[in-house]
């Protein structure tokens, strides 16, 4: 049989990436090319990092103009979010394509499969709400199957007050798909129950992780933490999704017993001003401190400097960043609203509302020396097991399932 | 020859931890889940004890060659008393029958052998009184907390006054040789300090026996029972009563040992995988075959009469020996004739601690990580303390968070990523086991105003 070749519709990808999505999609086409397959990756804009025989495909210059505004689009944006980002475009320009949605998304999704006309795939794939339209033209014009992969719904993004058109193009997105890929069990579920999708129809490929570890943290925990106090670490968009007045919650119980522990919210977003006020109504001034948007250098810092990193999310499809934490050597307390929470076993576990016993696992983290040890020591190998090759092969079983079904 | 066979059942319980929080420590909380433990004690009672303990007092009542051996924790007694006189209404049933042997365990199912020589004494004495109070029997042989055994303990068992005790049939001590025979530990004495001088505070007018034997559980069949009986993917599915016997006799040796939790009978093993009916059969069987079921101590009373003989004929035995030596000097005895030497017992020499546990067969299940090393050492730490207050409650409570299950819900050796549900603990996972019993002791400590 000849290679299997895959024509994939992402939406970002490093180094222009928001979230998740891009270093996902980056992940899986390594991945899926270490696997023997062979990727052509259609994306809005030219700049993506290039590698191995990875064809990728962008909108020509006379399209170019449709893909910024395409990329207003982001897949973050809550609907009042995009509307407030829409606003402060040009009034010429809005009316061309700034406030409608549909036509924005109908120009990109023409485009990329005017431009897959010569490629010979044997299978769709795309990602997210903003692509399946395109992947559903694209399979349609090639007549080969469609292959829907949800990193995130609206629901998660929203807290489950969804913006009604960006739901029901995911919905139509996960019809009109031959099959599903869903990022966790958590996903999954969403769908089956808040989209009305056969369970059958949904397979679950866990995200790997490609985070290098070249560091010994635990030499980097004993040098710091003998200078300073107890620090506690969110890092995370300050949107609600990520549960950041929950940190603050929790912030507070541990700040009643222990006034000593430090916390740091790493990460930026439009809650950040009522975020501040909340943690000044809670006495947290002397506290915490906001460190806004942190590069990925300093991310590893702060890793490596916590005692324990909270993922307080609402609804976390995955949660690629309680891996990061990990990798730093970091014990980790996350939200069982979270697909990450299915493949670490080595870690505190706790419903995003129960912010008492969020603050009752990060006293005791700090107390008992022993659990942080045992915790660090173990949770890494989580690591080694789930990498994106692994979860690539996944993927490629998934493919010839379909293509021999 | 027909070996025995000899069943012997676990039977245990413990008080499991409530999701104490921190800032719980020093309000005087309840340390204990009384709803849970209730809940989990009558649903086993329900689906196991009752209907096995009648079964059991059919079978014992019907076939006179049938005897069993229960070992009863005293937590376990303790629940019977708060959530089920009916169930320990039922094993006075079996005793009264007087072919049931109830063997002496440490009363809180504990660790106190490894950890603190007083405090195993002391519990092992406390349950053999609470045994003689309820059954009217006092017990014989000594099984410790998951079959932890090593050289020390057996002779510490010993000094206590007991003949025999339990072990599992360990390939790395056994080295080949069969389990189905009673060993004895090898001969050395216990620093009279550190061991008998404290044995006897808890038994005193206690006469040491010249040796003690131990019987090893055979763990193939034992688990082809506890743990097999309703494999679907193994070989041996579906196991049939005959069958069983078969693979029985054909251990041969002078006793099958048949240890399990009694647990096995409804809850490991669910009443409709037919482990019910394969129980009932097997007695019915075995007087066909002329199998005999006897308890520990009967099957040492056998093996005595075998090994001893009359006190008579000793110079006979030892002539023989001689001879024998002469003779093999001559003659190479092919190693399908039996010298009468070999039913002297062989040694077991258990150094390093086993146990039933995993497939390791060590103390890892309870101290194998770091939490765990951590939480024993701090709570063995407290011993002197806790026992300076006088405090009797503080006392019982100090000794109930030694239940061995305490720490074995705190293994980490199995808690592979992803694969998270096999585990068997009440808790979501080992580091949850951990936060509720460091939060209990950190509250221990503060009532100890320490």
């Amino acid at each position: 049989m000849s290679r299997l070749h895959t024509l994939m519709f992402g939406w970002e990808y490093p180094p222009i990436h928001l979230g998740g999505l891009g270093v996902a999609c980056q992940g899986l086409v390594r991945g899926l090319m270490k696997n023997g397959v062979k990727v052509t990756l259609v994306l809005p804009h030219p700049d993506a990092d290039r590698e191995g025989d990875l064809d990728i495909l962008f909108p020509t210059e006379e399209m170019i103009e449709h893909m910024h505004i395409a990329s207003m689009l982001s897949p973050y944006d809550s609907a009042q979010q995009y509307y407030q980002r829409v606003k402060n475009i040009p009034r010429e320009r809005q009316q061309i394509y700034g406030e409608d949605l549909g036509q924005a998304i109908a120009n990109y999704s023409a485009a990329s499969v005017e431009m897959t006309k010569d490629v010979r795939p044997d299978i769709v794939h795309c990602h997210d709400w903003m692509t399946y339209e395109a992947g559903v033209r694209a399979a349609r014009y090639h007549r080969k199957p469609l292959v829907a992969h949800i990193h995130a719904t609206e629901l998660d993004r929203t807290h489950f007050s969804p913006n009604q058109w960006i739901y029901d193009r995911e919905r139509w997105g996960f019809e009109q798909a031959d099959r599903i890929i869903a990022v966790s069990n958590y996903t999954k579920q969403i769908l089956v129950s808040h989209y009305g999708i056969p369970a059958e129809k949904i397979t679950v490929v866990h995200n790997g992780n490609n985070i290098t570890r070249d560091i010994d943290p635990e030499a980097i925990h004993s040098e710091y933490r003998k200078n300073h106090p107890p620090m506690v670490l969110f890092l995370g968009r300050l949107t609600l999704q990520k549960g950041p007045h929950q940190f603050l919650e929790m912030a507070s119980a541990v700040h009643g017993i222990r006034p000593d522990v430090e916390f740091v919210v790493a990460g930026d977003g439009g809650m950040l001003g009522e975020l501040i006020n909340h943690s000044l109504q809670l006495g947290l001034q002397n506290n915490i401190m906001f460190a806004g948007k942190v590069s990925n250098d300093e991310a590893q810092k702060l890793f490596a400097q916590a005692d324990c990193f909270v993922m307080p999310s609402l609804s976390e499809p995955f949660g690629l960043v309680a891996l990061e934490a990990i990798a730093q050597g970091t014990p980790v307390i996350i939200s069982k609203q979270s697909g990450v929470s299915e493949v670490i076993g080595h870690a505190f576990k706790v419903d995003f509302w129960d912010t008492a016993k969020m603050a009752d696992c990060v006293l005791t983290l700090l107390r008992e020396d022993p659990l942080a040890w045992q915790l660090r020591s173990e949770a890494s190998r989580v690591l080694d097991r789930l990498t994106w090759e692994h979860q690539a092969m996944a993927v490629r079983s998934l493919y010839q399932q379909i293509l021999h079904s | 020859m027909t070996p025995n066979i000899c069943f012997y059942f676990q039977v245990h319980q413990p008080y499991r931890l409530r999701d104490l929080r921190i800032t719980d420590i020093g309000h005087g909380s309840e340390y204990f889940d009384w709803q849970k433990n209730h809940d989990v004690f009558r649903k086993v009672a329900e689906k196991c004890y009752l209907p096995a303990n009648a079964l059991m007092l059919e079978l014992l009542k019907k076939y006179p060659e049938f005897h069993v051996s229960y070992s009863l924790s005293g937590v376990f007694l303790e629940q019977c008393n708060e959530y089920g006189h009916d169930v320990l209404d039922s094993f006075k049933k079996l005793a009264a029958t007087g072919k049931v042997e109830f063997l002496a365990e440490t009363y809180y199912h504990s660790l106190s052998a490894i950890h603190s020589i007083p405090e195993f004494c002391e519990q092992v004495a406390m349950h053999v009184r609470k045994i003689e109070d309820l059954f009217g029997q006092k017990p014989q042989i000594f099984r410790n907390t998951e079959l932890i055994f090593n050289n020390e303990i057996a002779h510490t068992a010993r000094m206590m006054g007991f003949r025999g005790t339990l072990a599992e049939g360990a390939d790395h001590i056994l080295q080949g040789r069969s389990p189905n025979e009673p060993y004895a530990p090898p001969e050395f004495y216990l620093p009279e300090d550190k061991y008998w001088n404290v044995i006897r505070q808890s038994f005193p007018g206690v006469y040491p026996p010249k040796k003690i034997l131990v019987l090893l559980k055979n763990y193939k069949l034992s688990d082809d029972v506890a743990f097999r009986f309703s494999d679907r993917s193994w070989i041996g599915f579906p196991l049939r009563a005959e069958t069983f016997t078969d693979w029985v006799i054909g251990s041969g040796g002078h006793n099958i040992n048949l240890f399990m939790d009694y647990e096995t009978f409804g809850e490991h093993q669910w009443k409709d995988t037919g482990i019910f009916e394969f129980l009932r059969k097997l007695p019915e069987l075995w007087q066909e075959r002329g199998i005999r079921a006897l308890t520990p101590s009967q099957v040492l009373d056998d093996w005595e009469k075998k090994t001893q003989g009359p006190a008579e004929q000793e110079h006979l035995k030892k002539e023989a020996a001689s001879i024998l030596a002469a003779l093999s000097a001559l003659w190479k005895r092919p190693e399908t004739v039996q010298s009468p030497l070999e039913l002297q017992e062989k040694t077991f020499d258990a150094h390093l601690s086993i146990s039933w546990a995993d497939t390791e067969r060590d103390l890892s299940a309870w101290n194998g990580n770091q939490i765990q090393s951590a939480a024993l050492r701090a709570l063995y730490e407290l011993e002197k303390y806790v026992k300076a207050s006088g405090n009797e409650q503080l006392i019982r409570t100090w000794r109930l968070l030694q239940s061995s299950d305490h720490f074995y819900y705190m293994c980490t050796k199995y808690w592979n990523d992803g694969d998270v549900h096999k585990y068997f603990s009440p808790y979501e996972s080992p580091y949850e086991a951990y936060r509720r019993f460091s939060h209990a002791l950190c509250d221990l400590r503060s009532r100890l105003h320490l």
